[in-house]
């Protein structure tokens, strides 16, 4: 498990050794800085609803790739967002945390 | 004709917004013998719902525009797609969504992220669950002894097939059957004689008949089709095809069985109505004068002229 305060390492798939599966994981992966541009857009103009999208997402479909501490992540974020109403500097630790999973997703 | 399809591949089909999630289940089920078909967004989940009819319907709670939801409703409204199975798959978690997706008709749901093996076993114990219902329903709908529709089918069927025909315009035509002097024939060589006749009398119809008719079990020796899109003189010819092969064929457990059968046939309500009840009256009085003229031949009702459409009032 990574744990997020430590050194920012690359964060590998639980499923890569999984041989026939690496060409999915592959692509789940190459997706990635677009989920982060998008989750930075939404946060940029405080569009709840599209963080919530995204987030929602990764919880759903992380865990099966083998990132399952992306999926914790956005369920988090997801869940502190029903109850942030509109201000969204509450759930800034979350969004950070989400976004730094993210970017440091290989294969 | 009633007979079970051949087993094929069930489809599957994957109503989710999500492009990963699509890509992860076709690869974690890719050797489950299903076939997979995909759509992105509820009004292309239920377009192929309708066009397909897959064995099953995986569908997501959470998506843009239209939600799972609203898409359980429009499948279960529709007639096409209201039998079809559908496993909820959300990463909504909450009671209520569940609760509200049983009351909508869902069978199952699975929470996203899912364990595969636990989907893989739902996913086959609702495919399991519904083939037992279809063949249920199968059943209910099958005369046991020939393996054609049964007499509650036909009385559904002819009030669907008169208003389809009414509604499109269409001609169609009905025939009773009934076979001749068959409490002799029971008398004389037993009742497996009699069974063997209705049995053969059953190959004959799904044999000489096209793939669109629909041959019942009436009751007793009597038999009923109903032949849609279908004029007087096209279905003078089918009757008079069923009645020749009959009386041509053979038995080879009962040689000395020489079967016959009289033919009523009708393309319109008896006194103008368009009613079932009155469709079959106008057949059975032509399948009465059959009998009556000598048995083993075909009488037509009069009634509409010829090229008249299945609505058309009684001719003077
Ligand atoms: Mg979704």
């Amino acid at each position: 498990m990574t744990d997020p305060k430590g050194p920012a390492g690359p964060i590998r798939s639980e499923m890569s050794s999984d041989a026939d599966m690496l060409e999915i994981i592959q692509m789940f992966v190459d997706e990635m800085p677009e989920r982060v541009a998008a989750l930075e857009d939404a946060w940029r103009v405080h569009d709840t609803e599209a963080l919530t999208r995204v987030a929602h997402q990764l919880k759903g479909a992380s865990p099966g790739y083998g990132y399952s501490s992306v999926g914790d992540a956005a369920a988090i974020l997801e869940r502190s967002l029903k109850s942030a109403d509109q201000d969204l500097s509450s759930v800034q630790a979350q969004f950070d945390h989400l976004i730094d999973l993210c970017s440091r997703v290989v294969v | 004709m009633p007979h079970t399809k051949e087993q094929q591949k069930p489809i599957l089909l994957l109503i989710d917004d999500s492009p990963s999630i699509h890509r992860l289940l076709a690869f974690k089920l890719k050797n489950e013998g299903l076939e997979f078909l995909a759509a992105f967004d509820s009004t292309e989940g239920v377009e192929l719902a309708q066009s397909h009819q897959p064995s099953l319907i995986l569908l997501d709670l959470n998506m843009p525009v239209v939600d799972g939801f609203q898409t359980m409703r429009a499948l279960k409204e529709c007639s096409q797609t209201i039998s079809i199975p559908v496993i909820v798959l959300s990463g909504t978690t909450s009671p209520e969504d569940k609760v509200r997706a049983f009351e909508l008709g869902a069978m199952d749901f699975v929470c996203k992220p899912f364990d595969i093996h636990e989907l893989r076993a739902r996913i086959n114990s609702a495919i399991r669950i519904s083939r037992l219902m279809k063949m249920l329903e199968m059943r209910a709908q099958v005369d046991g002894l020939t393996g054609l529709w049964n007499r509650a089918y036909f009385n559904e069927r002819l009030a669907s097939e008169l208003a389809e025909a009414s509604r499109n315009n269409k001609h169609l035509a009905l025939v009773l059957c009934d076979l001749d002097h068959f409490k002799k024939l029971n008398d004389t060589f037993g009742h497996p004689a009699g069974d063997a006749v209705l049995q053969g009398f059953a190959e004959v119809l799904t044999t000489e008949l096209r793939a669109y008719d629909i041959p019942c079990r009436y009751g007793g020796e009597e038999f009923v089709i109903i032949l849609p899109d279908t004029d007087r003189d096209e279905a003078r010819q089918v009757a008079e095809r069923i009645r020749a092969a009959l009386e041509a064929k053979g038995w080879p457990k009962f040689p000395d069985i020489h079967a016959t059968a009289s033919f009523g046939l009708t393309t319109a309500g008896l006194a103008g109505k368009d009613d079932p009840a009155s469709w079959i009256q106008a057949a059975d009085q032509m399948l009465y004068q059959a009998k009556h003229a000598g048995r083993n031949r075909v009488e037509v009702f009069s009634g509409p002229p010829s090229d008249g459409k299945a609505h058309l009032a009684l001719a003077s």
